[in-house]
């Protein structure tokens, strides 16, 4: 087992994809993918100009479709890394499209 | 019609970001000379004079950083290297030199040329030889993403050549399905990522939006929509579930989780029998990034539209009569002959899409674009008189 399938955050990683083994009959090659390592990962990734696109695409759908009351209220100047531009999206999206939101985990019967 | 035309149900696109054809699927040439990959000797000039040669040195992450560029000056300097005459020709030759630009590093400025070796990318290159994979499918727009995107959704950016946010005045292939009476959905990873396709979100929500997690579970219990549109995660962030890697496979995300992301669309529909035969799942990416492809992009179809010099920041008028550089894109059906490479002759872009599933789906459809109009369209490929009963399957 190497270092990236050890390492609980890798398996977490898998699971999001839904990366699980197929349940087939017929005739089939199984091909073993790699799992990234965990230092792939950063937060603080400075904010690609695709991104910096789709904040403005985010600010204009804020502006244009939801009340002043529900505006999240960020500058867009104050965004700098992935991460704070992923909150600052899933802040927005969640009103715009609260269908998307993750459906609560079912608690494990007893 | 062919039994695979017939059985076919479902059409699924996966459209993934900025890597050229060569870059993801060019070492695949010395597996099958049909691919028209690279084979060492295409190279571009530095900006010291000296030839740089294609290398199978691409790395997972932290080798393209910063981002080459890819607006729509960059792209032309890239394909044409620095000409803007009125009798240039396309010569691929401007890659290195563009890339120069950023960081003034003549060292760093040669890995714009380095290729991934096919061990490295053990999904995109399983699917490439075991279903079909297309030689000339170009990004429609020589520039960035989002208008790129657009001719995935309406086969025209309506004179965009940019990131603009624009609102559309034609009917996107999702609202032609549904007034057809089908069903269509985009699906984006998740709320901290979204979507590239914000002014769909603004105006037709929530009946067209679904999320990855939607997409898995509408695989399982056989509810897909008979067109989906998914986008991967655009960056590193954490959800409900943990922390979560872009697999968007833009630089400077790690190539290996894309490589994650694609196996799970794909083993999501594998898993399904009755799914998988009833399928079409097209693997594509967006637009090169900036990265090295060594065919020269065609001319094409005009599109109706134009974009000046304040628009393409050149001193020319766009009038998009000319595709992107090359993208690596595969089809993936049981129904499709093993080690297809759709030929040199065949060219296909953007806006095939919306010019297939509208055939597929619709059929004749007067309010197609120029562009769509004359894309060529790909569910032929789905040639074989009986299913494929082998497959692929991926696993960690």
């Amino acid at each position: 087992m190497n270092e990236a399938e050890s390492n609980p955050s890798s398996k977490r990683r898998r699971k999001a994809v839904g990366l699980s083994k197929p349940m087939l009959s017929g005739e089939y090659t199984a091909i073993r993918i790699p799992i990234p390592p965990a230092s792939a990962m950063n937060r603080d990734r400075p904010i690609s100009s695709l991104i910096k696109n789709q904040l403005l695409h985010i600010q204009h759908a804020e502006s244009a479709r939801l009340p002043k009351v529900k505006r999240v209220g960020v500058k867009l100047e104050d965004i700098h890394t992935e991460a704070e531009a992923a909150a600052y999206i899933e802040a927005v999206t969640r009103v715009l499209h609260p269908q998307g939101r993750k459906k609560p985990r079912r608690k494990p019967r007893s | 019609m062919p039994p695979g035309l017939d059985a076919l149900k479902h059409i699924v696109v996966l459209m993934m970001e900025n890597r050229s054809f060569d870059h993801m699927l060019g070492s695949l040439k010395a597996v099958n000379q049909q691919i028209d990959g690279v084979d060492g000797t295409q190279s571009n000039p530095d900006t010291q004079g000296n030839q740089v040669f294609v290398q199978p040195l691409a790395e997972f992450q932290s080798q393209l950083d910063p981002d080459p560029d890819h607006h729509f000056p960059a792209v032309d300097q890239q394909i044409f290297a620095g000409d803007q005459s009125a009798t240039r020709v396309a010569t691929m030759k401007g890659f290195v030199q563009s890339y120069f630009q950023q960081q003034q590093d003549v060292a760093h400025s040669h890995k714009i040329m380095y290729y991934f070796s096919a061990d490295k990318l053990p999904v995109l290159t399983s699917l490439a030889t075991n279903f079909a994979v297309f030689n000339r499918w170009f990004a429609s727009i020589p520039g960035p993403t989002i208008c790129n995107r657009a001719f995935a959704h309406y086969g025209t950016s309506f004179g965009q050549v940019g990131m603009s946010m624009f609102y559309p005045q034609g009917k996107s292939i999702y609202e032609r399905l549904q007034d057809a009476g089908h069903t269509a959905k985009l699906y984006y990873f998740d709320q901290a990522s979204s979507t590239m396709e914000v002014v769909n979100l603004l105006q037709h929500q929530p009946q067209l939006f679904g999320t990855y997690d939607q997409f898995i579970a509408d695989c399982k219990s056989g509810t897909l929509s008979d067109y989906s549109f998914i986008e991967p995660n655009y960056t590193d962030h954490d959800n409900d579930e943990g922390e979560q890697l872009a697999s968007d496979q833009h630089p400077d995300h790690n190539i290996q989780a894309g490589e994650l992301y694609i196996a799970s669309v794909y083993n999501a529909i594998v898993s399904n029998p009755a799914l998988w035969a009833s399928t079409a799942l097209l693997v594509v990416y967006d637009e090169h990034g900036g990265i090295f492809d060594h065919v020269p992009p065609p001319a094409c179809t005009p599109d109706g539209h134009s974009a000046g010099p304040a628009d393409t920041q050149l001193n020319y008028t766009f009038n998009f009569d000319r595709l992107g550089v090359r993208v690596p894109a595969i089809l993936i059906s049981p129904w499709i002959p093993k080690g297809t490479v759709v030929g040199t002759d065949r060219v296909f872009e953007h806006a095939s899409i919306p010019a297939t599933v509208t055939s597929h789906f619709i059929g004749a459809y007067i309010a197609r674009t120029p562009r769509e109009q004359r894309a060529q369209t790909f569910l032929d490929l789905l040639s074989l008189d009986t299913m494929r009963t082998d497959t692929v399957v991926f696993n960690t």
